[in-house]
């Protein structure tokens, strides 16, 4: 028994508008490796977490998006890798935001974009894991920024829902800003606060010299 | 003898079975190790016949790349574009990530280029956690002894404890970027015991503290303004000074259109991470695909001394099918919440929290004894009893490991209704580029951080010990490097060490075919995506 | 040209939102004639062959037949879509401006025609001139005895009412500005249901742009051989042609339908600006096959254009001469596109989203040939995934760039 006949019936798939023949169990990444097509740009964990092999995808008349190492080969469906997504249009940094009480305004100003969500549900449909965007940038909005970064648990910014939106909100960046301020202003836990003021007393040993 | 199970056969067996025999009496480690582990294979080894390590055991593939040829010649440097920049960072990783903010935060211009994408690393697919001595039966002590015992006593002592001594501090300052980590009922950090560890210290992010840290430093790093990003650029070679004897740049190709550029740099900091996708031995791994050794061969070629090119690690519990995900990892943090490791008969065969290499070497052992179950998909392995573990603490897979099940969603597999199946992957180069405590190479003006830096983990790691290396030798290299050199810059750019590199190898009789470092495997379509292919 | 601006733009009826001078000329004429027998409304246009004007070119009779033998057991609606938002497109607007008693005329004729009693006019706020007389002429229009004459012929009220649109340029599709109507954002629907079936509230619903219905008092007035003998060729009518771009006069146009390109620009337009020679023409707008010199005898109608695999769309025609860039004009145009893109279909707005972003690229020195081909894939998988035509409308034109011009971008590459 060959290799081939273990594995079934080859499929064929088009990628990077190029006809290619794989095996059943096939991603798309390995599809496109073994028939040496170009263009296959942004493949990295080959596991859903890195976010950087962005795929347009065509079932039929049904054209999505997903990640290619995570989309396994079917006949007929067309696969265009997709160019990384744009720089981040939101600047902040964390250490310019030293008051917790006007955060929802400095929100607003960082993300001006977010209160304009029109419900589209461009983004929802866009993520390839599962993630309420619409819900947790809405959860943003009205200030409820622990539950909002926790909305976003999964997200491996992939920026798919960032190049979905209409309003160009960067849905993305939003959760993760949620996420960073969560932690940046609430996250104190005793027992490493007690273990750092420890060490800040202790005299200074081997090793432990800043450069 | 060999009475290997079939996957559903097996499968029946686990099920019929009761609870789990007692542990059998443990084999002696060191023969357990030279009989099974993959650094022992015959002909798996080889002597380094030029560089700074010649004379020295170095594995086989790796040797092939630290002794071929480079891909630059003076030539190709004329009338190439030059960019100044007081830090060169090269590697888009955790380790790369850090530098990069620490070299910012003491004031210097920082470059940070990726052969991939920003953040595109071995760091976002961590998944159990990073080890700090928090608690208080804890102590950085204790963190110290485990990382050296684990090591087999081959770590630099000085180095383990500027490691360990960075712990809590690494803590506070990921917080401070605006990482997350799982918190008790009372707010106190959660941690978990790990593989060869004497206390809880892995701190964690459910099993997605990789990907929580990566996304964090990686905006970090794109919204810090000291701090320019180049991506989907590959460093093909370093620059020297007219004697050879400093790093004072790089040049890198643009994988968008091949096209070079060259950096000069006050200091590099090479933060490359690991080599998974050499796929030694015949392996398969757990690493991204950019880990193909990268900084290993450019800081060898430079006359950087490097270590342990002997020893790798072997993660246990590495997914045997479906085949698109054969070779990932199940994170380790599983077996410290008490799943067990079974073979085809139903047996447990080794202490799970032992440190990896042991359980690798043990895992090995049942599937060449004929005690390992075979899918029809290929390939073998044993049991990891997630099933098991569920039924004896209901719910705790879906609220500490959301990623595992969401991997074996993947699959057609539910861990909470039966077991999976486990082999050893290629994880992790235990040594690398030799440092000091500021990440400092034995060359001047080139600094190592992470995975590609040698000495901390000896001969193995253990878990939770990369992402606090990554973090604390990143942030130590790039204060280093930015308070390193403030001279007026190199005044000349050069290929020296590449002439140098290019002599020894003839001297020595060895082939100038094969080119590296290898920027990516073979077969992600050869020809298309290289430089210079 | 005689027959230039003779009808729809004929200076009898461009006297603003003045009813009583609207009437003097004649104005009101169709409605007495159609209040008298509605059903011949519908045969007459059916025998006209008039088209939908807002740039579909489909035949205006079959959804009127649609919304007609709906049940009126509910309200039935008419929108006279004056969303005009296209790049180029700007014929709307000025007949709201200066005839709108003919297009309310026209509107009511249509709804006596089919049965609707509530009749919307969905015109853009952001042309102000057009919304101010409009709600003019709709004010005089409701305190007249027309008003009585037609809901006494539709045999029960017949409410008119302007509703300013978003001024989303999405919001002029069909089904869009029935979700704006009800009082949602202006998303295209899924089809089917078509409006006919389920429109505004569920109401069978007949949507017809501003030009459309403005032709519908002359075909009830002086009859379907007439307005057939106005088109030359084998198309009816008269066609508002929006030209601008390098010509020496740009401006609206009433012309023959079925007038060719070489008139339109040597005749009508005064020629090129500088005398420079033609390169290319956008037609409305400006989401369609280019057209270049090639074409200059063709005849702009919908018919003749589709042979061609172009096609006329709103009538919308950029000139541009030798030394414009063509990279840099699509990649304006499809940068407007990508921007309109409601979000509802991710395969249109990441599509259209990336296709500017390469355009971008190419036309700012960046591009590469890799870049290239990524577009032409782009071109091969996207069209037909939406729910409405826009994402298929940018694939046109830069499948017709592409193909007129390819050598252009190609020097454009790094």
């Amino acid at each position: 028994m060959t290799e081939n006949a273990a594995s079934g019936p080859a499929v064929e798939l088009t990628i990077n508008g190029q006809a290619v023949r794989a095996e059943r169990h096939m991603t798309v990444v390995e599809a496109a490796w073994a028939n040496g097509v170009p263009r296959v740009s942004g493949v990295g964990c080959l596991e859903g977490v890195c976010g950087s092999c962005r795929i347009l995808l065509r079932r039929g008349k049904e054209v999505g998006v997903a990640l290619a190492c995570e989309t396994l080969v079917e006949p007929g469906i067309e696969v265009l890798f997709l160019p990384p997504p744009a720089a981040p249009r939101h600047q902040y940094e964390l250490t310019d935001l030293s008051d917790g009480w006007d955060i929802q305004a400095r929100f607003q100003e960082i993300f001006p974009e977010a209160a304009r969500c029109r419900h589209c549900h461009g983004c929802v449909r866009s993520c390839p894991k599962g993630i309420v965007v619409e819900e947790g940038v809405a959860l943003a909005v009205a200030g409820h920024f622990r539950e909002a970064g926790e909305a976003f648990f999964e997200c491996v910014m992939c920026e798919l829902c960032d190049t979905a939106c209409p309003e160009q909100i960067a849905p993305a960046h939003v959760g993760l800003f949620c996420r960073r301020i969560t932690a940046f202003f609430h996250l104190r836990p005793p027992n490493l606060i007690n273990r750092l003021e420890e060490i800040r007393q202790e005299p200074p040993q081997d090793g432990k010299e800043k450069p | 003898m060999t009475s290997s199970l079939s996957y559903q056969a097996a499968l029946a067996a686990y099920r019929a079975g009761a609870e789990p025999w007692p542990l059998p009496e443990p084999m002696d480690p060191d023969r357990l190790l030279s009989a099974y582990h993959p650094d022992y294979l015959p002909g798996s080894m080889t002597t380094l016949a030029v560089g700074p390590n010649a004379g020295e055991q170095c594995q086989r593939e790796l040797a092939e790349l630290l002794q071929a040829e480079a891909y630059i010649d003076e030539v190709d440097l004329a009338g190439v574009p030059v960019t100044d920049t007081d830090v060169l960072v090269i590697g888009g990783g955790g380790a790369g990530c850090a530098a990069a903010l620490a070299a910012a935060e003491h004031g210097a211009r920082v470059l940070l280029v990726t052969k991939l994408r920003l953040g595109d690393s071995n760091t976002v697919m961590a998944e159990g956690g990073i080890q700090a001595a928090i608690e208080p039966g804890d102590s950085a002590q204790k963190h110290m002894q485990d990382t050296l015992r684990a090591g087999h006593h081959a770590g630099d002592p000085s180095l383990v404890a500027a490691l360990v001594g960075d712990g809590p501090d690494v803590i506070r300052w990921l917080i401070r970027q605006g990482m997350q980590f799982d918190q008790t009922p009372s707010g106190d950090l959660h941690t978990r015991p790990a593989g060869g560890t004497s206390a809880a210290r892995v701190v964690h992010c459910r099993d997605y503290t990789g990907l929580e840290m990566m996304r964090v430093l990686r905006e970090a790093v794109t919204q810090h303004r000291g701090v320019e990003v180049w991506e989907q650029h590959s460093a093909v070679e370093l620059l020297s000074n007219e004697s050879g004897q400093k790093c004072v740049g790089a040049v890198l190709a643009s994988r968008a259109d091949q096209t070079l550029r060259i950096v000069r740099a006050r200091a590099v900091i090479l933060a490359t991470g690991g080599l998974g996708r050499l796929h030694l031995n015949g392996f398969p791994t757990s690493n991204h695909l950019g880990a193909t050794g990268d900084g290993l061969v450019l800081a060898y070629r430079m006359g950087a001394k490097l270590c342990e090119l002997d020893s790798f690690q072997y993660h246990p519990t590495g997914l045997v099918n479906p085949p698109l995900l054969s070779g990932k990892l199940v994170t380790e943090g599983i077996r410290a919440a008490g799943a067990l490791l079974l073979n085809a008969q139903g047996k447990r065969f080794i202490d799970e929290l032992q440190p990896r290499d042991i359980v690798s070497a043990a895992i090995i052992r049942e599937c060449q004894e004929g005690r390992g179950i075979h899918p029809a998909s290929g390939g073998v392995g044993v049991w990891l009893d997630t099933a098991g573990l569920e039924r004896r603490q209901p719910g705790l897979l879906g609220q500490q490991f959301p990623k595992l099940l969401a991997r074996a969603r993947m699959a057609g597999i539910d861990p909470r209704q039966e077991p999976i199946l486990v082999y050893p992957t290629l994880h992790y180069q235990n040594g690398g580029a030799v440092i000091d405590a500021h990440g400092a190479t034995t060359v001047p003006g080139l600094y190592a951080a992470g995975e590609v830096a040698g000495g901390i983990h000896g001969r193995n790691r253990i878990m939770g010990n990369a992402l606090l290396e990554i973090i604390g030798f990143g942030r130590r290299a790039g204060a280093a490097a930015a308070l390193s050199g403030h001279d007026r810059g190199p005044k000349k750019i050069t290929l020296e060490h590449v002439n140098r590199a290019r002599r020894a190898l003839a001297l020595a009789g060895l082939p100038l075919a094969r080119r590296a470092p290898l920027l990516f495997p073979a077969y992600t379509a050869p020809g298309k995506d290289l430089w210079k292919s | 040209m005689e027959i230039l601006n003779a009808n729809l733009l004929h200076p009898r009826w461009r006297v603003g939102e003045h009813l009583q001078r609207w009437r003097d000329a004649g104005g009101g004429e169709a409605l007495a004639i159609g209040a008298g027998n509605p059903a011949a409304i519908l045969a007459a246009v059916k025998e006209a062959d008039l088209r939908g004007l807002g740039g579909s070119g489909f035949p205006v009779w079959r959804k009127w037949e649609a919304v007609a033998h709906a049940p009126a057991d509910k309200d039935k609606y008419l929108v006279c879509n004056g969303n005009e938002d296209e790049p180029g497109t700007y014929k709307d607007r000025l007949l709201l401006e200066e005839t709108p008693h003919q297009v309310i005329e026209g509107a009511v004729l249509a709804a006596l025609a089919v049965g609707a009693n509530r009749v919307v006019f969905y015109v853009n706020p952001d042309l102000k001139r057009s919304l101010a007389a409009l709600d003019l002429a709709l004010a005089q229009w409701q305190g007249s005895a027309m008003q009585e004459q037609a809901s006494a012929a539709l045999g029960r009220p017949m409410a008119l009412e302007l509703v300013p649109s978003s001024g989303h340029y999405i919001g002029g599709e069909e089904t869009a500005a029935l979700e704006w109507i009800e009082g949602k954002f202006p998303f295209p629907r899924g089809k089917p249901p078509y409006p006919a079936e389920y429109g505004v509230h569920g109401c069978p619903t007949l949507v017809n742009n501003v030009e459309t219905l403005a032709n519908v008092p002359a075909i009830v007035r002086h009859g379907a051989e007439w307005f057939r003998a106005q088109g030359t060729g084998g198309a009816g009518g008269t066609k508002l042609y929006s030209l601008s771009g390098d010509v020496l006069h740009p401006g609206v146009y009433e012309l023959p339908m079925g007038t060719t390109l070489r008139d339109m620009i040597f005749v009508h337009g005064g020629g090129l600006l500088s005398g420079k020679p033609i390169k290319a023409v956008f037609t409305g707008g400006p989401s369609n096959t280019l057209l270049t010199p090639d074409d200059l005898d063709v005849a702009l109608d919908f018919d003749s254009l589709r042979e061609r695999g172009a096609a006329l769309g709103t009538g919308a025609m950029i000139v541009v001469s030798e030394g414009t860039g063509i990279v840099k004009r699509v990649a304006e145009y499809v940068r407007f596109f990508a921007h309109s893109s409601c979000g509802q279909c991710p395969s249109c707005k990441t599509g259209t989203a990336t296709i500017s972003r390469l355009l971008d690229r190419i036309d700012t020195g960046q591009g590469t040939a890799a870049d290239m081909a990524t577009l032409e894939t782009l071109c091969a998988m996207l069209p037909g995934s939406g729910r409405c035509h826009l994402v298929n409308g940018v694939v046109q034109l830069l499948e017709s760039s592409f193909r007129h011009f390819r050598q252009e971008y190609r020097q454009a590459l790094k």
